[in-house]
């Protein structure tokens, strides 16, 4: 794929319309504003926060195993297994899998390589189908390159925080625009960054996991988690 | 391009037009019918809609999922409808015997449609408290549902409206396609509802 064909392509799968159920879930931002834990000034540090410490750490290196691996189902059962290991809160591991499911089923019916495979094993009972292993196949699949995947990736969770804030009347679309624009060297050099083995993963978000822990006793919910 | 499941109804409308009504309604209007059913709820701000649901005990517990929609009601039914069609999906594998989902719509605007790949049919629900001049201000909801219904006509006297005209008017907008008239609140109404969905998704006569 030639690089205007291949940003063509990254557009596509890693606009915020693109299908996949991202708008439903707010990875416990709901929580945390529902606590008055976050103002509109701090949502930039909440937002590079979230990428460095958890999708830096612990999606991108999922993301980037399943990526190469995604003709490997063995490989991409074992990956699914720690992603599943590694979402210790409730809530979340519920929105990876629910997220992953549904970005998955799109990809099905729109015929992406290797959907069907990784379909086959969820439905069979083999794996649970969370979202940075789907992400890493469905991007494979559609002929991204591993790094352009990771961009697709880093760019969603962090447009998805944006207008889950929008939402949730947080902060402005400007602001939105700018945390967007302040967080982007920060993404552009994590994933240029050497790929750490699967055994060293790491995620500390404790602000965000114990919000995302209380969101099911919020008395309001706009959001899955 | 899914496998053969359930047949998939949406029910759309305004906040308060008396959506979940029918729905509880249409259960036992379903079921007598010998219906297998099963249903959806898109509650805009809580788990309101399922649970309201769930204290009838119309319906199994199990058979009732709620989806979140982010805010965004119009997004989960059309733009984005693919975690309607994941709860769909598990359902159909729960319930092989399934025969229908009803997904039942967070109470949205006149503009608000189902996407074709999520329902196989959809009927816009909205009411005459809610003005009689709906019909002319021809939403997409209003015009483009398989089937319009026109609830709480029990209030119309209270409310200035005078039905005939409004159904006139409705029918006219949407080309002479089909209006019915419901009171949920008295089950009126409710058996041509029933009716209309068995013979346009499972093809059973009335």
């Amino acid at each position: 794929m030639n690089d205007l064909s291949g940003l063509l392509t990254a557009l596509q799968f890693g606009d915020g319309q693109f299908p996949g159920g991202g708008f439903a879930f707010s990875w416990g931002l709901e929580s945390l504003i529902a606590d008055g834990q976050i103002t509109r000034t701090g949502f930039g540090g909440f937002l590079a926060g979230q990428m460095r410490h958890r999708w830096a750490k612990c999606d991108r290196v999922i993301i980037a195993h399943a990526h190469a691996a995604a003709g490997d189902l063995s490989r991409l059962l074992a990956l699914d297994d720690l992603a599943d290991a590694w979402a210790t809160v409730e809530t979340m591991r519920a929105g990876s899998r629910r997220a992953g499911l549904a970005l998955l089923g799109t990809h099905l019916r729109l015929g992406t390589p290797g959907a069907q495979p990784l379909k086959n094993a969820i439905d069979g009972g083999k794996a649970q189908g969370h979202l940075p292993v789907v992400q890493g196949v469905v991007l494979a699949g559609i002929g991204l390159d591993g790094p352009s995947a990771l961009a697709v990736s880093a760019y969603g969770m962090a447009q998805s925080f944006c207008t889950a804030a929008i939402r949730l009347g947080l902060i402005s679309h400007l602001d939105a625009q700018r945390s967007l624009a302040d967080v982007r060297p920060d993404l552009a050099r994590i994933i240029a960054e050497p790929m750490p083995d699967t055994d060293d993963i790491q995620s500390f978000t404790p602000l965000a996991d114990i919000a995302a822990m209380r969101h099911m006793d919020q008395t309001q919910r706009l959001f899955s988690n | 391009m899914r496998k053969i499941g359930a047949a998939r109804i949406g029910i759309g409308g305004p906040v308060g037009s008396g959506k979940t009504a029918l729905v509880e309604r249409l259960i036992p209007a379903l079921h007598k019918r010998g219906v297998d059913l099963a249903v959806i709820t898109n509650d805009l701000v809580t788990h309101e809609d399922a649970e309201r649901l769930r204290r009838t005990n119309l319906l199994a517990p199990e058979r009732i999922l709620a989806v979140e929609a982010g805010a965004c009601p119009h997004t989960v039914i059309r733009e984005d409808p693919t975690l309607n069609m994941e709860a769909a999906d598990s359902l159909d594998r729960d319930f092989p015997d399934l025969d229908l989902i009803l997904i039942e719509s967070g109470g949205d605007n006149l503009a608000s449609t189902f996407s074709l790949d999520l329902v196989d049919y959809w009927l816009f629900v909205i009411d005459v408290a809610g003005g009689d001049d709906i019909p002319r201000k021809r939403g997409p909801g209003v015009i483009q549902s398989d089937l319009l219904v026109i609830n709480k006509v029990d209030l119309a006297p209270y409310v200035g409206v005078t039905l005939a005209p409004m159904i006139r008017e409705a029918s006219a907008a949407r080309a002479g396609r089909p209006v019915l008239c419901t009171n949920c609140r008295a089950n009126e109404g409710i058996d041509a509802v029933a009716d209309a969905l068995c013979a346009a998704v499972l093809y059973q006569a009335a």
